[in-house]
């Protein structure tokens, strides 16, 4: 019955002429935009998914529709679940159907043809380059991806030589072997492992450009159908910054065996594509794609050299793209520039060297952990001479051991081994505590001692905003939540609040009249309680408490 | 086929001045207002508001703001936890990024209506959504407003929602 109503429904609509199922105008909003449909009110939802996912580009099955709170069923009729002319309908867009993540192909789009189509046309040489994708951990595939390979197609025309290095060095066996995402991914890098032969061979096949055209084809394809999608963007995101991280490590070793002139350009158009392509949500992702790419046209591709491998080494070794500690790294580097010319000098005659860098770092994931967790003891040495000395790298992790097991021992501790770089909301322990005149003031005292032990725990162990936040709350002590009600309500500054409700005694109505007297000066003022109603009529103070 | 669950919304409200602004707003707006505003949406047994860090969320009750000044019931819904998880991470991204906040045009009452649409078709109650318009149709509003701009609400005791990449 309903599904004869919906093929009635399917064929009014193609017809446009039956009066009787009037056309309404729906508008579909996601997150992202709202767009209209014109379609019959006796259709059918699951007729309606088929307009949406044949104008957003995206499978049926992944669309999830929702209006006043009621998920849509496909079987439902529009006029019956009240979606009138001029109504909205509320729209998801899942980035995984249940259950299934798109294929180990991950050059293909979520659509299943690509996954077909790249099948019979990939071989060992199409199989390789999909490796080198997984081991980026690009769950989904996104534009930049193709661009991506499409430039590494080229270098391995260009160099053959060094692309197999690449896959033969144990950073990118070690990757293959890390991500736990899909198991098919050990046995594979072990076989990556025993041929690199075939490689070769693959290499060779892979310069046919028709081969290439078509690989091209394919991923286009569906890394456009992705694209379009709504909520592909959020795939898409995390991606790019894998992406970054593969392009990023897959330059370090290429440039340093390359050397001076292949190896800027490479560095450009590697570095290119991705700076140009779309991902608006990691601008600061690609910062680091510049100073990179800047510092190869400049010729210093030693330097280059380094910082990618150093860029590299955090991010392909943790495996987990840690894009904002692999920038502060990248940063922290390209401000050094004179201290690492006399380093480079060292390091300039050893790509091995570096390799051999590589792989201690592989086999040290304590070292690399703390390193991408941007210690801040991390950022204050020259990693290269670490990175080399195989006898230093030893001592550094010893040392990172004995940190953090001192920080847990002894929380007092931290604060002199971080130094500065802790959160702002440290300074007031000594305040609160000396200034405990409030009537909360001593069930809260004891407690002062385990927050701020749990407060340099927290920032010893990591460095995020997350642990900010905490101890932001921790150490505010007893005036913490008049100190906040202040802050929402306008006052700004921290120190006047404080003293004001130190003088007030706590009283947050006093404290306020207190900062209204005086806005500018720390020290409220005698004869503050004399003029209350002159105070709080005067505004202009900043005042207006406007808060959400 | 089964019954799909019903999930229960409320709209928790908060007045951010404890009660000043009603006992203020007539002097200095000249009109009366019963409170600022802060409001979450709980759905799901977690809290969920916008603020200058983006989208948060906490147990219900469980910012510094403590327990809400009123609780507006919303509705039902019958978005799953999976699906609101999946919304939330799209809007933080587009319309809701930290970014974003306004405390005028996009503020935490901006999200909560927006969440309170898609959730049960229903909006939150006007008193809310039309306190900045209310407050700058007064000169006192007008004048403050270079000062007003550039507030950032955070209530602490949220972790954020969706965000890609751990940035906060």
């Amino acid at each position: 019955m309903a599904r004869a109503r919906e093929e009635a429904g399917d064929s009014r609509l193609v017809s446009g002429r039956e009066p009787s199922s009037r056309i309404i105008r729906v508008s579909v909003k996601t997150p992202q935009d709202c767009q209209e449909f014109m379609l019959a009110e006796n259709s059918s939802v699951h007729h309606f998914k088929k307009q949406i996912s044949k104008r957003l580009h995206c499978d049926t099955n992944r669309l999830v529709l929702i209006f006043t709170g009621k998920i849509l069923r496909d079987q439902d009729i529009l006029s019956q679940r009240g979606i009138l002319d001029g109504t909205t309908v509320h729209l998801v867009v899942r980035t995984h159907l249940k259950g299934t993540l798109p294929g180990p192909r991950t050059l293909s789009g979520p659509t299943g043809h690509c996954t077909h189509r790249s099948e019979p046309s990939t071989s060992e040489s199409a199989g390789m380059l999909a490796r080198l994708g997984r081991l980026g951990r690009l769950a989904q595939s996104s534009p930049d991806l193709a661009d991506f390979l499409g430039q590494l197609a080229q270098l391995l025309m260009a160099a053959p030589e060094s692309v197999v290095q690449l896959l033969e060095s144990p950073v990118v066996q070690g990757l293959a072997n890390e991500k736990p995402a899909n198991a098919s991914h050990a046995p594979e890098s072990s076989r990556l492992v025993q041929k690199p032969e075939s490689a070769l061979k693959a290499l060779e096949s892979l310069q046919n450009p028709a081969r290439q055209q078509e690989l091209l084809q394919v991923d286009k394809r569906g890394l456009e159908a992705l694209k379009a999608v709504p909520g592909g963007d959020n795939a898409m995101r995390p991606v790019c910054s894998d992406i970054q991280q593969l392009l990023l490590f897959a330059l370090a070793p290429l440039v340093a065996s390359k050397g001076h002139n292949p190896g800027s350009e490479l560095c450009k158009e590697e570095a290119s594509p991705h700076v140009n392509t779309d991902p608006t949500a990691i601008p600061t992702a690609l910062a680091p794609a510049r100073p990179l790419v800047q510092k190869v046209r400049a010729g210093e591709v030693t330097q280059a050299r380094c910082v990618a491998s150093n860029q590299a080494n955090p991010g392909c070794g943790t495996g987990m793209p840690d894009v904002n500690s692999g920038q502060d790294l990248l940063s922290q580097e390209s401000q050094q520039p004179a201290g690492r010319a006399t380093v480079t000098s060292q390091l300039r005659p050893s790509p091995s060297a570096l390799r051999r860098a590589l792989h201690v770092l592989q086999k040290n994931p304590t070292l690399l952990h703390p390193l991408a967790a941007g210690s801040p003891l991390r950022h204050r040495m020259p990693l290269l001479p670490l990175l080399t000395n195989p006898r230093a790298l030893q001592a550094l992790i010893q040392i990172e051991k004995g940190l953090q097991i001192l920080s847990k021992e002894v929380p007092g501790l931290a604060p002199c081994l971080w130094g500065p770089g802790r959160p702002h909301g440290t300074r007031e322990p000594p305040e609160t505590r000396g200034g405990g005149q409030g009537q909360r003031a001593d069930s809260v005292q004891p407690t002062l001692a385990v927050l701020q032990l749990l407060q340099a725990l927290a920032n010893a162990c990591s460095q995020s905003t997350q642990s900010s936040l905490p101890s932001s709350l921790l150490t505010e002590g007893c005036y913490q939540q008049d100190l906040e009600h202040l802050k929402v309500m306008g006052f700004a500054n921290h120190d006047a609040n404080l003293q004001a409700l130190m003088a007030a005694g706590g009283d947050i109505h006093a404290a306020v009249e207190r900062l209204l007297g005086v806005p500018e000066a720390p020290v409220p003022p005698a004869d503050a309680y004399s003029a209350p109603p002159h105070g709080e009529g005067g505004g202009g103070r900043g005042r207006g408490g406007e808060g959400k | 086929m089964e019954p799909p669950n019903l999930y229960p919304v409320k709209l928790y409200v908060y007045d951010l001045s404890k009660g000043l602004a009603r006992r203020l707003s007539p002097i200095m707006l000249g009109k009366q207002l019963e409170g600022i505003w802060h409001t979450s949406i709980v759905v799901h047994k977690d809290e969920f508001y916008f603020g200058s860090s983006g989208i948060s969320s906490c147990p219900p009750g469980g910012t510094l703001l403590g327990p809400p000044d009123s609780v507006v019931d919303v509705g039902s819904t019958e978005v799953t936890e999976e699906l609101f998880q999946e919304y939330l991470s799209s809007l933080g991204e587009s319309l809701f990024r930290r970014e974003a906040y306004d405390v005028f045009e996009n503020n935490c009452n901006t999200f909560t209506n927006e969440v309170a649409q898609f959730l049960t078709g229903r909006k939150i109650p006007s008193y809310i959504t039309d306190l900045p318009s209310e407050i700058l149709s007064t000169p006192f509003g007008q004048a403050l407003r270079p000062f007003l701009v550039s507030i950032q609400i955070q209530p602490p005791g949220g972790s954020p929602v969706g965000r890609p990449n751990g940035q906060s």
